[in-house]
């Protein structure tokens, strides 16, 4: 009954792609749609919908549906820039209510091991936005690993013939977490980020 | 199958599916090692920074032929200094790509092992150099069995003597008299590489600017000659270097 080019096996094929999904899940995801016509319609919609829309912010590379994002035409502090990785990554910072500023999406981090240097990245945007003025400081926000470090580390390098603030987010042991069940790694990068009191 | 502990460097990772790892170790034990970490990708807290590059860990793995499997890695060092340095991350990186395209797998490499930690302690404690980077290129490639014919031509075995040596295409070098048009290396050049040769401690042969360029010549031909490719990390080295 499943062939090749059927249009289940498609949809399988489809879903496959996905990740976290494997063969029998797939199958599995496809005969639950089957079950309810209505929820395929509104997948597909849905799917269709967010090709259409989806698209990045051209200002702060942030996925987006409107140009410019709802951030960057919002009204918030555009004298800080946060640079993220990714927009997963701002979407987390967003969630924390904590930041008012906009921010810079890079679309990835620097990767020697992989050949993905600042090139490949939304760096000389970065800069563009920074020497049209008005940014007094620059928050950096990628991740704590080694292409993270890396890609801070480059940013301060390049940011630092600019007369602005650059800063760092702090790193170290989880709040409400007892040192002694800290693992060896966090605590030596905490220790080098150690502040004065 | 047996579940072994090795003392070992991350050397590199790439993801495996959606929640998988495969990581190249470099072990005390058993030289260059693919194991397969289980669910690396989808807990962070799994093996942590243990699977971040140039990290010193201690591990336990399921060996077998091909892929081992990951089953505990404990960090020694994650080497906070260098993490914090570009100019150190870009060459802990290369030492870490050249081992891994260099080395076969499953070839215990005690002397390379020891030769890796000491530079990446080197490089946790002082700044980046590049004759420190050539000092570990050279004592590598003399641990391989790739030294440089350093002392006597390769080809017909006279002595430079002190009238230095010419430079071929893929690291090889001779005498005059034998060689075809080649880039002229000094005496000084062979001297310093011999003396980086004689001892194991880094930052004990600076090597002077024509020195250096010459060695960086000499030793660029001979590993990409061994390694078959140009290694992607030297692109960031030299962008960070400038
Ligand atoms: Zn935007
Ligand atoms: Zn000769």
């Amino acid at each position: 009954m499943l062939t090749k080019a059927s249009s289940l096996s498609r949809l399988v094929g489809e879903l496959k792609k996905l990740p976290g999904v494997g063969e029998r899940t797939a199958l599995r995801l496809a005969f639950h749609l089957l079950k309810s016509p209505q929820n395929l319609t509104t997948l597909a919609e849905a799917l269709l919908e967010v090709r259409a829309k989806v698209r990045t912010c051209s200002t702060c590379f942030a996925i987006t549906e409107d140009d410019p994002c709802t951030i960057c035409s919002g009204r918030r502090d555009t004298g800080t820039i946060c640079v993220v990785e990714n927009s997963q990554d701002l979407m987390a910072l967003e969630r924390s209510n904590a930041y008012h500023g906009v921010y810079h999406v890079l679309e990835g981090a620097i990767s020697p091991l992989a050949g993905v240097g600042p090139d490949a990245l939304r760096i000389s945007e970065l800069l563009e936005r920074i020497h049209r003025g008005g940014v007094n400081e620059v928050v950096i926000a990628t991740n704590f690993s080694v292409e993270g470090e890396a890609t801070a580390l480059y940013l301060a390098k390049l940011l630092k013939s600019v007369n602005i603030k650059v800063s760092r987010l702090a790193h170290g042991i989880p709040l409400g977490s007892d040192i002694e069940f800290v693992d060896a790694a966090t605590v030596q990068w905490a220790l080098q980020g150690r502040n004065e009191l | 199958m047996h579940t072994e502990k090795l003392q070992a460097f991350t050397i590199s990772t790439i993801d495996y599916g959606d929640s998988d790892r495969i990581v190249s170790l470099f072990t005390l034990e058993q030289g260059r090692l693919r194991a397969f970490a289980r669910g690396a990708r989808k807990s962070r807290k799994r093996f942590g920074a243990a699977l971040e590059p140039f990290a010193r860990i201690e591990v336990q793995v399921r060996i077998k032929e091909g892929l081992s499997g990951l089953v505990q890695a404990d960090i020694h060092s994650i080497y906070p200094h260098i993490r914090n340095d570009l100019e150190k991350i870009a060459h802990a990186l290369y030492a870490c790509e050249l081992v891994d395209s260099i080395t076969a797998e499953s070839q215990p490499l005690p002397r390379l092992y020891r030769l890796f930690a000491a530079y990446l302690d080197r490089l946790e404690t002082a700044p980046a150099q590049e004759d420190e980077r050539r000092f570990f290129e050279i004592n590598l490639l003399n641990i391989l069995g790739y030294r440089p014919a350093l002392e006597n031509c390769s080809r017909c075995g006279t002595s430079y003597n002190t009238r230095g040596a010419i430079l071929l295409e893929g690291g090889e070098l001779c005498c005059g008299p034998c060689a075809a048009p080649g880039r002229p290396l000094s005496d000084a050049t062979l001297k310093n590489l011999q003396a980086c040769l004689g001892t194991g401690t880094f930052g004990s042969i600076p090597l002077q600017p024509d020195v250096l360029i010459q060695a960086g010549a000499l030793l660029d031909d001979a590993i990409s000659a061994h390694t078959g490719r140009r290694l992607k990390s030297l692109n960031f080295l030299r962008q960070v270097s400038l």
